[in-house]
């Protein structure tokens, strides 16, 4: 036996990815467990509420007198819908910037695509632009008489959306981190790694997003 | 390695299984293994099944496995086992062998669910159970009779139980006579079956199954099955009111004008409704003066009843009634109209108890036992019952009405102020419960 | 069998790691937080115990009041709280961050920060929910907390608050700890590891982490309805505004049977190490061994509402989940014949390690049988919510779950402690505990199907129970007696017992090649893995050449593990050593230090533990809620919240272990 050194290289796995990868992968499978039992109690419950206001359909309160009109603005969360997508565009972008980083770039097209800190902030935007109009519908909601408290379609809508928003807010966060390491000490190829987990992340809460609009808002 | 020792430990190992299994041969007098009902058999057919094949199969592998440990047990100078990595067709036979078993398991099974669970025929009896915590109501719609924790059911005849419940979740077992249901708010779920033709007048122990509280325990009920002509007598009678003494007046009072002996403990005045509202049909005006022991009533008898069916729960320490008082009844109806009683429970034929949070104590008198099934129905456990109802069971809605009577719940005295009853007025009381039959 | 003569070898600190209880605190090493779980984890069985112990005495006879009602359901929904969360599990915990790592042959987990946050949250969660009962405010809803009883409306006041927050704390540790076995045994597996080469062990833990990850998101949804509702008014499970109570009883059971079988698989793990060493033969079927245990985890997501059987949800769905569950039943069954037939042909030492991997064989047997009896609805109408539930599942759990347990625990405690357990006091431990265990719970089987409930806190007399009462009473005694010895034997031998070389059993896998306890970096050289039991390999390479996954037997198949992996290896081997073979498992001293072998430690750091505190006290300002004033909840979540983010920034921008120095 010798005192030697004989190892096999440090940073040698068994599949050739690294283990962050393999533990982001593992842990959007265990946040689609997370949001499919959201899910589930949502569409459990449609319908279901005794007192309105109701998602899809007017409610007179018999109460008061009060007519309410459907609670969901289809209109305005097609265009929060449209922000989030783009802005998993944004970070595609921001990834593949990150990995060219040492990329000589001839052109200012390429310049402005390769351009890590500008995705990133674009990114971080949009999804800041998407959370405002979370606030604003969730505001606007209050006001017509739902809150979270109101009855089992505030309640389930209410914690289904509103923990999506809490997922994307930590995303904004973890995105405005990467971006002002990348302001401070530039970000490249070897910190790809942990843009590209980010950027998993980031696709999950847009897919996530896509099944709640589907099923919440456009299927009646 | 002792080996010797282990032999003679296995040997007692044994010897106690033995005992177990003697112990276990008698069957106790709630048991399941022997049915009354055909959904009783239906069951317990599978159950023999179930107990034939996991019989077979636990002396199968246990004595392959105690063979293969003696057999193959390392002995002095043995060579290295030669290393078998599986035999494919041996797990082959272990996979389907199993496989095929289950299905012989499963076809009945899937048989027996459809057959229980189709919905009972129209022609049962039904019954409307409503779980409360921690007791029983029995409704029969079609006789108009509301009861508390005892139900008759008569031989022969298919009784369809409809499980409601509006707090949490209880479930409804009669062990001998079949599976049980959970009663679930929001929720109405059924139960039936035939109490068999060939059964005697018997008694029977009902419990609650599912963890509702404190008082889960003590949730019990009690059912009867008897001949039909005498079911039939005692539904009837179970329908009419009870008065005893004067007749009462003319309009009935939606709640009591001023009630000065009802505290905080009693139950909000939203809740007490109108006699016409709890009796149905029965008309708001002068009610006739029901025969207190109608000709045509009938009661299981007591005599008759099993020793596992009567309660043998002890009474709490501290808590002790005179016997030296008698009961007036006619003075202990006033007591009662006045007190908090009436704000939870409802006797029809009298209009100033019209509660519905507590059980109905119309025919109080004609029941075996109180508190859900938990003590006997007699003068000295009633008294007490009244005195100090949270003492004899936890938890329970029912206030402490016992006068200088502390509240284990609450810690509280209960004072002549707040409503607290003297030995006397409960006594009174008491004798014109024992009227109600 | 070969040992190695073993000095004294003290378990050698990593260059930055501190002594005595900071120590512990900044531990990142796998096997000292394997050691930290271990301890707390049989400290907490103690504590379920000392429950059970409190419930048989109540049940002894009819009628009694050794405690109040009250005392009573808090009792018994600790009881199971504590074995299930605080025992059980965190001792397949002790088992898999010790074992893991060093049977993959890796250097440790994935993530060894991830690793030690895991554990504080356990702790801290576990400090949480036992403390109250000594304030009478313990959770008193029963294990499972069935709604609409958990709900305000019929629970108010802080017992369930404890419950609800102190399981949402237990669920992060579970995850965390998901996500880093995953990765490490995905990942982190010594050149030549292909699955099919990996001990039982390892991959019967791998199944249970998918589990784990997929599962426990489940409860924690169904408890932030609960904990929604109880705080902040929502209508999850109230009734009264139209909910459906059985919306938590779908949610519990999708979560709760998997929950089962995470229960139950690394003991099945376990057993399947220890009856090999101790028949001298390879396991029975290994590969039919790994997809039963696949089958089962992934069945096991579909079995959940045979838990529900009376609560009518029509004979459809009755019928499914009765087929579900006997098809289940299946690869369950098979196991246990794999391993009769493992033992078959054997020269069977009965060391107390595998007295109690045999004792499992037997009593999950009759807990099988008695789980295939409950899966018929109609006749589990009369079995479920009574004594026949009670006494399946103890024999699953006791006579599975913990005595697979106690079989690692005599099996591995001299790899982790380079001491025997003493092996009288192991048999007094053994032969008590199959006496008492039996004479406790065989005879709930016919108290249930006589008529008793479960869950209640007293029952009358003549309804046919005392004398099976009685009989478990004084079975519960007897273990008790039985645990205590153990207790005793671990304390004494700890200190006195029997030094143990590398391999004392005989072993076949790379656990065994290094010294007892590991040197902090496990093994000197990463092993080339050419064979499902190296270390037989090693020593009798005559009766393991026809084995499938030996080099020999891959050769025959015409199948190159090693060449496959060939490229990705930066690779010295020995000048003298064949490099298509690669580093050969060998016997390792363990004598030296990693400096001198230039092997990268991870630092010690407190981050873990205050990150830990920080969610913990985060979550735990929900309890304040009730007070008057809202001062103290927010003081706490926001200073928890700085304090989680603050040590999370930390710990993530900082690096895990020095730059690696090569020699």
């Amino acid at each position: 036996m010798t005192a030697a050194p004989v190892e096999v290289g440090h940073g040698y796995t068994t599949t050739g990815l690294p283990n962050r990868k393999i533990a982001i992968w593992a842990f959007i499978g265990s946040e689609c467990m997370l949001f499919a039992s959201l899910i589930s109690t949502y569409l459990i419950y449609k319908g279901r509420s005794m007192v309105g206001p109701f998602p899809h359909e007017g409610w007179v309160d018999a109460a008061t007198g009060h007519r309410y009109k459907p609670i969901l603005n289809i209109p305005v969360t097609s265009f929060s819908t449209f922000v989030l997508l783009m802005s998993s565009l944004a970070m595609v972008l921001a990834l593949a910037a990150v990995e060219n980083a040492e990329v000589p770039k001839r052109t200012l097209g390429d310049r402005i695509l390769g351009d890590s800190r500008l995705w990133l902030f674009v990114t971080a935007l949009l999804g800041m632009t998407f959370l405002g109009c979370q606030a604003y519908e969730f505001t606007s909601f209050v006001h017509e008489g739902v809150t979270i408290k109101t009855n089992l379609f505030g309640s389930s809508f209410f914690t289904l959306t509103g923990f999506h928003g809490a997922h994307v807010t930590a995303g904004v966060l973890w995105l405005l981190t990467l971006l002002s390491i990348d302001l401070k000490r530039g970000l490249g190829p070897k910190d790809a790694l942990n843009v590209d987990i980010a950027a998993l992340y980031w696709h999950f809460v847009d897919v996530v997003w896509i099944a709640i609009f589907t099923l919440v808002y456009l299927i009646q | 390695m002792p080996h010797p020792s282990r032999a003679r430990r296995r040997v007692a190992v044994a010897a106690l299984a033995a005992a177990c299994l003697l112990v276990a041969c008698q069957h106790g007098p709630n048991t399941t293994f022997e049915p009354h009902s055909e959904f009783g058999r239906e069951i317990d057919n599978l159950w023999k099944l179930l107990l034939d094949v996991g019989t077979i199969v636990f002396i199968f592998v246990e004595s392959l496995l105690v063979y293969t440990i003696i057999r193959f047990r390392r002995r002095e100078g043995q060579p290295e086992p030669k290393h078998v990595h599986g035999n494919t067709r041996l797990e082959i036979l272990w996979t389907v062998t199993p496989a095929i078993v289950l299905a012989c398991i499963a076809v009945p099974t899937v048989r027996t669910i459809f057959r229980t669970q189709a919905r009972a025929t129209r022609d049962a009896l039904q019954v409307e159970v409503y779980g409360h915590q921690w007791w029983w109501e029995f409704r029969y719609p079609q006789y108009g009779i509301v009861t508390a924790n005892e139900a008759y059911l008569p031989i022969g005849r298919k009784v369809n139980f409809a499980l409601r419940t509006q707090d949490v979740l209880h479930s409804f077992w009669i062990p001998q006579m079949g599976g049980k249901r959970d009663l679930i708010a929001n929720h109405t779920n059924y139960l039936w079956f035939t109490p068999d033709s060939s059964l005697g007048v018997l008694d029977w122990n009902g419990t609650c199954n599912e963890y509702c509280g404190l008082s889960h325990a003590n949730m019990k009920f009690r059912v009867y099955t008897v001949l039909p002509a005498d079911f039939e007598r005692w539904a009837h009678h179970q329908a009419l009111a009870t008065t005893v003494g004067a007749v009462p007046p003319a309009t009935p009072v939606a709640a009591p004008a001023a009630p000065a002996k009802v505290g905080s403990a009693a139950t909000p005045d939203p809740l007490v409704r109108t006699v016409a509202q709890v009796s149905g049909a029965a008309p708001a005006g002068p009610a006739a003066p029901a025969p207190v022991a109608d000709a045509g009533d009938y009661v299981f008898p007591a005599d008759r009843m099993r020793v596992n069916v009567v309660p043998h729960t002890p009474i709490p320490d501290g808590l002790a009634f005179s016997n030296l008082v008698t009961g007036d009844a006619e003075r202990g109806m006033q007591t009662y109209n006045k007190s908090a009683c009436i704000g939870c429970h409802a006797i029809k034929g009298n209009p100033y108890s019209a509660g519905i949070v507590g059980p109905n104590l119309t025919h109080l008198a004609s029941r075996h036992t109180i508190a859900a099934g938990l003590y006997p129905n007699d003068t000295d456990h009633l008294r007490l019952w009244i005195k100090n109802a949270r003492a004899m069971k936890p938890g329970v809605v029912m206030p402490v009405l016992g006068l200088n009577e502390v509240d284990p719940l609450t810690h509280v005295q209960v004072t002549a102020g707040s409503g607290g009853l003297t030995d006397q007025q409960i006594a009174d009381i008491v004798a014109y419960l024992q009227l109600l039959r | 069998m070969a040992t190695l003569a073993a000095p004294a070898i003290a378990a050698q600190k990593a260059p930055t790691e501190y002594g005595g209880v900071w120590g512990w605190i900044t531990t990142t090493d796998h096997k000292r937080i394997g050691r930290l779980y271990l301890f707390t984890a049989l400290f907490f069985m103690l504590w379920g115990g000392a429950e059970a112990e409190i419930i048989r005495t109540q049940l002894r006879a009819p009628n009694l009041h050794f405690v109040s009602a009250a005392t009573y359901n808090e009792i018994f929904t600790m009881h199971g709280t504590t074995m299930i969360f605080l025992a059980v599990m965190p001792l397949s915990s002790a088992f898999f961050n010790m074992l893991i790592p060093l049977q993959i042959g890796a250097r440790d987990v994935a993530f060894p920060r991830l690793n030690a946050f895991s554990y504080w949250v356990y702790v801290l969660g576990g400090v949480v929910i036992s403390l109250p009962i000594f304030f009478h405010a313990a959770p008193n809803g029963g294990w499972f907390g069935y709604t609409p009883l958990t709900t305000n409306a019929y629970s108010p006041g802080i017992h369930i608050d404890v419950w609800v927050v102190g399981l949402q704390i237990l669920g992060i540790s579970s995850l965390a700890s998901g996500f880093n076995f995953i990765t490490t045994i995905i990942n982190m597996r010594a050149p030549g590891m292909n699955l099919m080469r990996m001990p039982m062990f390892t991959w019967m833990s791998f199944v249970v982490q998918f589990l784990i990850i997929l599962a426990f998101p489940v409860i924690t949804v169904a408890l932030i309805f609960l904990v929604f509702d109880r705080f902040f008014g929502t209508n999850f499970y109230t009734t009264a505004a139209g909910a459906d109570p059985l919306l938590w009883q779908h949610l519990f059971w999708i979560f709760g049977h998997p929950e089962v079988y995470i229960l139950v698989l690394p003991a099945f793990g376990l057993v399947s190490e220890v009856l090999p060493t101790f028949a001298r033969k390879p396991l029975f079927g290994y590969p039919v061994m790994v997809y039963s245990g696949i089958l089962i985890g992934v069945l096991g997501f579909g079995v959940w509402a045979h838990h529900m059987f009376a609560v009518g949800m029509g004979p459809i769905a009755d019928s499914f989940f009765s087929l579900t569950t006997m098809l289940i039943a299946i690869p369950t069954g098979v196991k246990i014949f794999n391993w009769i037939f493992t033992l078959w042909g054997g020269a069977i030492r009965f060391t107390v390690a595998n007295c109690f991997a045999i004792g499992l064989l037997a009593m999950f047997t009759i807990g099988g049988i008695s789980g295939v009896m409950h899966s018929s609805p109609p006749a589990d109408l009369q079995q479920t919510d009574t004594y026949f539930v009670v006494a399946h599942f103890h024999y699953v759990l006791f006579g599975g779950s913990l005595m697979g347990l106690f079989a690692g625990i005599y099996y591995y405690f001299p790899k982790f402690t380079g001491r025997l357990l003493d092996e009288r006091l192991g048999y007094w431990h053994f032969w008590l505990n199959l006496i008492g265990s039996n004479l406790t719970f065989f005879p709930m089987h016919f108290s249930g199907l006589n008529g008793m409930p479960r869950r209640i806190y007293t029952y009358d007399a003549d309804q046919g129970w005392d004398t099976y009462n009685r009989l478990s009473t004084y079975g519960a005694y007897l273990v008790g007696v039985a645990t205590l010895i153990f207790i005793y034997n671990i304390v004494r031998s700890a200190r006195q017992g029997q030094r143990a070389g590398n391999d004392p059993w005989g072993a076949p896998s790379l656990e065994w090649s290094i010294a007892s306890p590991p040197p902090i970096y496990n093994f000197e050289r990463i092993p080339f893995v050419t064979s499902r039991y190296p270390l037989w390999d090693v020593k009798d390479p005559q009766l393991t050449t026809h084995v499938p996954h030996t080099a020999e037997a891959d050769h025959a198949l015409r199948v190159d593990v090693g060449g496959q992996l060939a490229s990705r290896i930066e690779f010295h081997p020995d000048p003298g050593d064949d490099p298509a073979q690669g580093a050969r498992v060998q016997l390792e001293r363990g004598t030296l230090t990693a400096a001198q072998l230039g092997i990268p430690i991870p630092y010690s750091t407190a981050k873990p533990f205050f990150a830990a505190l920080g969610l913990v006290i985060m979550v735990c300002s929900l309890l304040t809620s009730h007070l008057d004033t809202h001062v103290p909840m927010f003081g706490l979540l926001f200073g928890g919240a700085a304090l989680l983010v603050g040590s999370l920034y930390a710990w993530l921008l900082s690096p895990l272990e020095p730059e690696e120095a090569h020699a």
